[in-house]
């Protein structure tokens, strides 16, 4: 009985919606001026221009930067949208009520112009305003998502399955044993009552008495070395790790996720570590840098609102307000350490010492930072003398060795280069 | 006998586990050994320490009552040791670029009377093109199109290389780059005079394939036109 009053429920919304949806296109498509130009070439070639030109600001049913255009000869003559297409500025200057109107609406934000599109461009980009892609663009959006859905659910197995497999595994090994443990203690009942000669007796009875394994002198002495063993090394990895800050991941005052701007959103290093190709410091980006994107993005996914983490940032520019980062990679007072000197000159890539950077929520110092790890490293690297006249001479001195030129052969191994 | 070898056994254990605690994680920033030789007493630019309470071990020698490591300067805004240049001073550098005069909305004077002043090679445009990538591709994209994985979420990005843009003059860009323009926010903090030069040339003569390198008067008026009523008003005397 239930079941099927809420199957009819289901198909009674499905066709409501269905009607309000054939209402919304239908007061939405039809209202172009008579006079633009509907054939399917001018269409096309007014999507090309679009697309180059408009695509960026403008949808046609769907507000962006600008209004959704569809409908635009309506709302105004075809010849005062042509020419406001051209030049907005000089159309609202003219003093147009409707697009002045429309201009402050949208914040003064200024269209370009475009004067370089002739008459015939115009009447194309028109009769693609109109007249272009009616298919619903909800349902082109929605097979998107559906698409992409598909996509990421086929990226291997998920993680969920491979504990579900390993259970199983654990359960069926346990299984094993205990019929494994069945199976001798009903074959030594068995034996027990059979007729067997002393040593086979013997060997029977001996297996079952565990208790004086436990006793013997060698499993006491094993057990106590391999506690002695284990509890030394981690007090020794415990000495070691005095001064050594690896793994260190402190939260910052601002969720700020590397993983998402410099990984999803591909954002290059040097566009916020602007020092790092200067010289010695990498720098933290100042919060201007952020509101580059930030006066726009303010929130994640579209979301309506400012995300809280966001207005921090907003926060510190209104007031002038310092943003305190806890600072992460820290060498000791005693030490030099150059930027520039290695990113540049010596090519290396930032993960090589920061490791997956962009795959980072929060980040943590990767590498130990010892003195060691420099030095290994200037012993294995060989520097890049391929076109830096700097080092031609050196070259050329050296290419009486059989090794390669490393860091360590132009005095990557000297104290005073580093410590001074 | 067996009471104090448990015991003993327990004091070793206790005292690995301690000593494992001393390694950093998370929050935990680990434990020092010479912190005195670690700490810069003079203030440094990106690192300070704020805390002025905390006091220090024995050995502490300061003065003044506060915490042993503090390196904070008292005596600027907010504590901090980076300071702004002192106001009416001239940064001056090898290249001997003076800084920039153009207000953000001289956009015009701007983009007639500026020249590039680096020399154009086939070096210097692969030097722009990578730092292209680096400052503008986010939401520029590789090719110009405005069609970057930032520039996608921002919206209203320039395609540079379409009509209403290939004809800017290489001022116009280089003044956009310094001081933006409109939905686009002012990239000179970030990029050295020399740099935003050599991307001028990039995308003059890559994505825009040379149009208007040599900065024609005519097409720079249409620009000029579209920014007319904003520069007549807020103009000021200088
Ligand atoms: C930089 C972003 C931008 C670009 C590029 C742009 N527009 Fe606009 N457009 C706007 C804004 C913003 C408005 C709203 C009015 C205003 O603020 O001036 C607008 C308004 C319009 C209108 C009036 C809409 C209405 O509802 O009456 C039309 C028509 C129009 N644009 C067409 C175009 C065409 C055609 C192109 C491409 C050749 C184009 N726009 C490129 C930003 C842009
Ligand atoms: C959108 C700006 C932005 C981009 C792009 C960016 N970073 Fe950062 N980075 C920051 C900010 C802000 C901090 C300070 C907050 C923090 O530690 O999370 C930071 C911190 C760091 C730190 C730690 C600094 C310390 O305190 O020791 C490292 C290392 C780092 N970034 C490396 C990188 C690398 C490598 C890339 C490129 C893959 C990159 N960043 C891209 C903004 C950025
Ligand atoms: C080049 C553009 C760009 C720059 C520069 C940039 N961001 Fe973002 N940021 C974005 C975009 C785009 C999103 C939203 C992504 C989305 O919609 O999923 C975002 C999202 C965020 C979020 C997530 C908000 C939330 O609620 O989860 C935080 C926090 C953030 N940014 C902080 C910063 C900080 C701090 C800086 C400066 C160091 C910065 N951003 C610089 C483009 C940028
Ligand atoms: C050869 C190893 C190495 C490479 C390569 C490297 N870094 Fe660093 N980075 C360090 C060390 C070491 C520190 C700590 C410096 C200090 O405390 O003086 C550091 C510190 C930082 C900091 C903290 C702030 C500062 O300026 O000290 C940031 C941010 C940073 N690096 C970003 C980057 C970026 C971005 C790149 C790539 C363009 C990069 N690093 C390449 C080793 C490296
Ligand atoms: C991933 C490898 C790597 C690591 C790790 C590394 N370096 Fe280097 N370092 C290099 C390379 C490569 C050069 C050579 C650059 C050049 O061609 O001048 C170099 C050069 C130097 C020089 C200049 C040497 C000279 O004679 O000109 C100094 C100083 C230096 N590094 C300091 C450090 C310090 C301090 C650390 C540890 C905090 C460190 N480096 C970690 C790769 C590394
Ligand atoms: C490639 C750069 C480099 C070179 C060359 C170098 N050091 Fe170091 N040294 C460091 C770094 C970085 C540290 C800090 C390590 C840390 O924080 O754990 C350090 C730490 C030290 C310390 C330990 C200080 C402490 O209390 O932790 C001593 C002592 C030292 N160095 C002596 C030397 C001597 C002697 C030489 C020459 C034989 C030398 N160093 C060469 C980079 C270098
Ligand atoms: C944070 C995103 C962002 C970045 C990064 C960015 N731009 Fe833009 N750019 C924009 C937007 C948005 C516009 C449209 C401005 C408008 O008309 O409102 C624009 C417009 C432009 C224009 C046309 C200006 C005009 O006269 O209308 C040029 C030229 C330009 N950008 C060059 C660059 C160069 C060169 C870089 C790299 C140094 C760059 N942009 C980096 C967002 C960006």
């Amino acid at each position: 009985m239930l079941s099927k009053r809420s199957l009819v429920g289901v198909r009674l919304n499905f066709h409501t919606l269905a009607v309000l949806f054939f209402l919304l296109i239908g007061t939405q498509a039809f209202a172009a001026d008579p006079s633009v130009d509907n054939s399917d070439e001018a269409v096309a070639a007014g999507k090309a221009l679009f697309n180059t030109n408009c695509k960026t600001c403008h949808r046609l049913d769907q507000k962006l930067v600008g209004p959704a255009l569809r409908g635009a000869t309506d709302r105004a003559p075809v010849e005062l949208v042509k020419s406001f297409i051209k030049n907005s500025q000089a159309v609202i200057a003219s003093g147009n009520a409707y697009y002045s109107d429309l201009y402050k609406e949208y914040n003064n934000t200024m269209m370009i112009s475009h004067e370089f599109l002739s008459d015939e461009d115009l009447n194309n980009l028109l009769a693609y305003i109109e007249y272009g892609d009616t298919a619903d663009p909800a349902a082109a959006t929605a097979t998107g998502d559906a698409e992409g859905g598909a996509v990421a659910a086929g990226g291997g197995i998920p993680n969920e399955y491979l504990t579900i497999i390993l259970g199983v595994l654990v359960v069926v090994l346990l299984l094993i044993l205990i019929v494994l443990g069945l199976i001798i203690s009903v074959l030594t009942k068995y034996l027990a009552k059979q007729d067997l000669d002393e040593d086979d007796k013997e060997f029977v009875s001996q297996k079952t008495n565990l208790g004086k394994v436990f006793k013997s002198d060698m499993f006491v002495v094993i057990v106590t070395a391999l506690v002695v063993a284990l509890v030394a090394k981690t007090a020794l990895d415990g000495l070691y790790s005095v001064g050594v800050q690896q793994g260190y991941a402190p939260e910052q005052p601002i969720a700020y996720s590397h993983a998402l701007h410099a990984g999803t959103l591909e954002i290059e290093c040097q566009y916020c570590h602007t020092g790092v190709e200067l010289g010695k410091s990498a720098n933290i980006p100042s919060a201007n840098i952020c509101m580059n994107c930030h006066t726009h993005v303010q929130n994640v996914q579209g979301a309506e609102g400012v995300s809280p983490e966001i207005q921090k940032i907003y926060d510190a520019v209104d007031n002038n307000q310092p943003i305190e980062w806890v600072r992460v990679h820290n060498l000791p007072d005693l030490a030099y350490f150059n930027h520039s000197q290695h990113v540049v000159v010596g090519e290396v890539e930032c993960q090589t010492c920061h490791g997956p950077i962009q795959e980072m929520e929060v980040v943590g110092q990767h590498s130990a930072l010892t003195m060691g790890w420099c030095i290994d490293c200037h012993r294995q690297t060989e520097i890049t003398t391929e076109g830096n006249a700097y080092y031609d001479k050196l070259v050329q001195i050296h290419s009486d060795s059989k090794d390669a030129l490393k860091v360590k052969d132009i005095g990557g191994l000297e104290c005073a280069k580093c410590h001074y | 006998m067996k009471i104090a070898k448990t015991l003993s056994i327990l004091g070793i254990a206790v005292a690995g586990i301690t000593l494992a605690g001393c390694r950093a994680g998370g929050e935990n920033q680990g434990l020092e050994y010479a912190p005195q030789m670690y700490h810069s007493v003079a203030y440094e630019p990106l690192t300070q320490i704020m805390d002025s309470e905390t006091k220090g071990d024995l050995i502490s020698t300061r003065e003044d009552g506060k915490g042993e490591y503090f390196n904070s300067n008292i005596n600027n805004p907010h504590n901090m040791n980076m300071r702004e240049p002192v106001a009416n001073t001239v940064p001056r550098n090898k290249q001997g670029y003076l800084p920039y005069r153009y207000k953000a909305f001289e956009i015009e004077e701007a983009g007639t009377s500026m020249k590039n002043p680096i020399e154009l090679s086939d070096e210097v445009l692969t030097e722009g093109k990578r730092l292209y990538q680096l400052y503008c591709t986010p939401c520029h994209g590789t090719g110009g199109q405005g069609d970057g994985k930032v520039g996608a979420i921002i919206g209203g990005v320039a395609n540079l290389t379409g009509g209403a843009y290939v004809g800017l003059s290489e001022g116009h860009i280089y003044h956009v780059i310094t001081k933006g323009k409109g939905r686009m926010g002012a990239h000179g903090s970030q990029i050295t005079p020399e740099n935003r030069w050599k991307i001028v040339h990039y995308v003059k003569q890559e994505l825009q394939g040379g149009q208007n390198a040599d900065n024609a008067t005519a097409t720079t008026e249409v620009v000029a036109e579209a920014d007319q009523d904003v520069s007549q008003v807020e103009t000021p005397a200088n």
